[in-house]
Formats: C-alpha cells, sequence, structure tokens
C-alpha cells in the first residue's frame, strides 16, 4: 500500500481547521515545572525535585501499566523501574527537544514490551532513544516540534470518539482486537477510526507554519 | 522518483505506544532510523502519549515507593550504563547494529538470508535477505504478515518499485514475486509471520530445502 503524507491533500479535507490554530492556550505553568525538576535532578541528583516529580508521574505510570491489563503490583514495580531510570538517566534529557511527560512516556514506552511480554528474551527491544542529538531537519520537520501548546489545541479539535481511540491505542495490550471489543466494532471500522485521527491529528500539527 | 513507501499510520502509532510486536517494531525501528520525517512524527507521537498519560486517573502507590527507589537509585550510584556492542555490519541502520548476526545461509542462486538476533513473538522473527541484481525470489505467498524494509539496492514487485529507506506490508492475500531492479544486491529487513508457501510445482519441489 502507498502512503503519501502530503499535507497539501489532507489539509485540503481539512481546510476549516486553519482558523483554529491561531487561537492558542498558554502553556500550562506544570509543564516547565516538570521540565526543571528532571534538569535538577540531572545538575545535582536533587532528591527533593525526584519526590515531587514521583509523586505527579508514579501514580500515572501504575494507571499506565493498569490500563494494559496488568495487575496492581506489576504496575507499581513498573513504575518504580520507570522512575529509576527517570533519575539514572535524567542527564539525557533536553527540554528543548521533548516535555517532561512526553520524555517519561518514553521510558514507559519502552518498558512496556518487557513487562507484558512474558517470552521476551534478554535481547534489547527496539527502543525509542531518550537522548536526541540528531542532526538538523529540513524546515518543514522542524514545524513539527513538540510545542506542547500546540499539541494541546490540536488534540482538543479531534472528536470524542477520536481520542478515545488514541487512548485506547496507546494504552490497550493488542490493540485493535482489543478496542473492537470493547467498542463492540469490526476490526475495520476501528483501524479506519484510528486512521482518521491520526490524518486529522497530522493534518492540525503540519498545516501550523511553526510560526510562535 | 516513485511514491515513498512509508508504513501505515496505525502500525506507526502502534510502534509508537510500543504494543507492536518487537519483531515488527524493529523493521519499523530501522525505517524510522532512514526516514527522518517519519523518525519525527513518531517523536510527535511520544508528545502524544505523554499528553494522555499526564490526563490519566492517578493510582495511589505504596507510601514507601519513593524510598524504595531512592535507596535503589543509591546503591547504583557511580556505576556507568552497559552500553549494548554493536555487530561488524556497519552499513545496517543504527537500531539493527544493536543486535548479533547469525550466520548467512544460501538460499538459492544470487540469494542468502541470516537472522537477526532480535526478540521473537511466537512465530514471527527478523531476518536479512540479500538478492542479488536481476534475481527475483520464488513466487510466494504468506502464512502471515511479512515487513519488509529495503536498506541497500531496490525491488520491484509486479507494480510497484521499492527503494532504500521503503516499507512494504505484505500479507496472506498477496502473492509476491519480488524482483532487484538495482545494480547491487538488494539488501533487506524483513519480519516474517508463520512459514512462506511458496507457488507453483517448482515452488512445492524446492519448498522442504528453502528456510527462512
Amino acid at each position: 500500500m502507498i502512503q503519501t503524507f502530503t499535507g497539501t491533500v489532507l489539509g485540503s479535507m481539512y481546510g476549516q481547521v486553519s482558523d483554529f490554530q491561531r487561537i492558542r492556550p498558554p502553556v500550562t505553568p506544570a509543564d516547565g515545572e516538570y521540565d526543571r525538576l528532571i534538569e535538577a535532578v540531572a545538575l545535582r541528583r536533587d532528591r527533593e525535585a525526584f519526590a515531587r516529580l514521583f509523586e505527579h508521574f508514579a501514580p500515572r505510570l501504575k494507571a499506565y501499566l493498569m490500563k494494559a491489563g496488568a495487575p496492581a503490583g506489576a504496575a507499581e514495580d513498573f513504575a518504580q523501574d520507570a522512575m529509576l531510570t527517570v533519575w539514572r538517566k535524567a542527564e539525557l534529557f533536553d527540554s528543548a527537544k521533548a516535555r517532561a511527560a512526553t520524555w517519561i512516556f518514553t521510558i514507559a514506552r519502552n518498558r512496556r514490551l518487557d513487562v507484558l511480554r512474558q517470552d521476551a528474551r534478554r535481547t534489547p527491544m527496539p527502543e525509542i532513544e531518550l537522548s536526541q542529538d540528531e542532526p538538523e531537519r529540513p524546515d518543514q520537520i522542524l514545524s513539527m516540534s513538540q510545542d506542547a501548546a500546540r499539541l494541546k489545541t490540536a488534540m482538543a479539535r479531534l472528536s470524542a470518539d477520536q481520542i478515545e481511540v488514541l487512548r485506547l491505542a496507546f494504552f490497550q495490550d493488542n490493540p485493535h482486537s482489543e478496542i473492537a471489543r470493547l467498542l463492540n466494532l469490526p476490526l475495520g471500522t476501528v483501524k479506519s477510526r484510528i486512521r482518521k485521527a491520526m490524518i486529522k491529528l497530522r493534518t492540525l500539527l503540519e498545516d501550523d507554519g511553526g510560526e510562535a | 522518483m516513485s511514491a515513498r513507501h512509508n508504513p501505515s499510520e496505525e502500525r506507526l502509532l502502534a510502534y509508537a505506544a510500543g504494543t507492536l510486536s518487537p519483531p515488527e517494531a524493529v523493521v519499523v525501528a530501522a525505517h524510522l532510523a532512514m526516514r527522518p520525517e517519519n523518525d519525527a512524527w513518531v517523536r510527535q507521537l511520544q508528545a502524544v502519549g505523554g499528553r494522555l498519560l499526564d490526563e490519566l486517573e492517578p493510582a495511589a502507590m505504596p507510601d514507601d515507593a519513593l524510598a524504595r527507589v531512592l535507596a535503589r537509585a543509591e546503591a547504583d550510584a557511580g556505576q556507568a550504563l552497559a552500553s549494548t556492542p554493536l555487530n561488524d555490519m556497519a552499513g545496517l541502520p543504527e537500531p539493527l547494529r544493536r543486535y548479533a548476526l547469525g550466520p548467512w545461509r544460501w538460499l538459492g542462486p544470487g540469494m542468502r538470508a541470516r537472522d537477526v538476533h532480535a526478540p521473537r513473538d511466537g512465530d514471527c522473527r527478523v531476518i536479512l535477505l540479500e538478492i542479488g541484481p536481476g534475481r527475483e525470489t520464488p513466487k510466494h505467498t504468506h502464512g502471515g504478515v511479512e515487513l519488509t524494509c529495503v536498506i541497500h539496492g531496490a525491488y520491484a514487485t509486479e507494480t510497484e518499485r521499492f527503494d532504500v529507506g521503503d516499507f512494504e506490508e505484505a500479507d496472506t492475500e498477496v502473492l509476491h514475486q519480488p524482483r532487484v531492479v538495482s545494480p547491487d544486491p538488494c539488501l533487506c529487513v524483513v519480519a516474517l509471520d508463520g512459514q512462506i508457501q511458496l507457488d507453483g510445482w517448482l515452488g512445492k519441489l524446492i519448498q522442504p530445502f528453502i528456510k527462512l
């Protein structure tokens, strides 16, 4: 199957969207606060900063794994392991490249395969790198930079159905068939709903030329 | 230049969420290393995952959880994190270099393969497949989904051409006979699920000798 991600074609499908992109909510103060806390852990092994990160993220990491079907005990171990990775790898965090929640999500994402798959052998899983020392990217890619406010606006523009399939896709194990079962929908409908949600999100994020 | 072949939106989302099977994730990771624009999109999806994680209803952690994590953090102070040694195929995209490789196996004239010792998932495993210029694989169908990413050279199926970085998904419906169209051998990384079924009387004759 050929997939072409041409913003112009998709953009015309959702042409009405661009007006909304000028309305930007202010960045939540908490977003930047957690970034500073990870930096404090990196710079000074700041236990107080780590405690505040733990208080916010550990219960969410536990909830994250329980959504995938893990029992409470395993989910608590998972949350602790993920937070230990935050401590150990804090130097790799760069707030110019990713927000705290994004970075911690990637840690959780990398761990989940190990935990949920009993048959996983001790070979490294295909991980998403936590450091992002990538070469310079072309302009159109820079416009997709992780801008928390822009993402928030874009996600607010998705329908309730679309947010729901995204949430299920991110949290369920074996997501497509599981989503079909939970929503009582045919598998094909689930896949096309996911695809539409993704295309809309991409359009909302890409069409915005990255202006401040 | 022909259209670029990318993974479907559902597959990129499953990769970003960490719900793809490990062998499939290895092939997607190789593709992303060669397609910065898709890698940037997966990074953006990490931010979506981060937001969804942040919005989860917290699940209470045990009172001593923080103290236990800090004790473990203390215990490994000063220890360097071990990094995975890289294999000897310098031309491979970085995500593939972290896996040990099996010996090359002869499959037929101008055709050889070696195992990538990545995590398996049931029947699904990862191989490197190298096919000489002008050669074609025997006509075959698949017992399950086959994901392919081109690392060097190019091949063409009956209808489409696949160049470096291109990604192909073939399922049980597809009768497949790729032919190498580059002047150099074509090297691909492939996630195979289930047995390959060779088509035709010759295929049925040689099937027992071809073990991928």
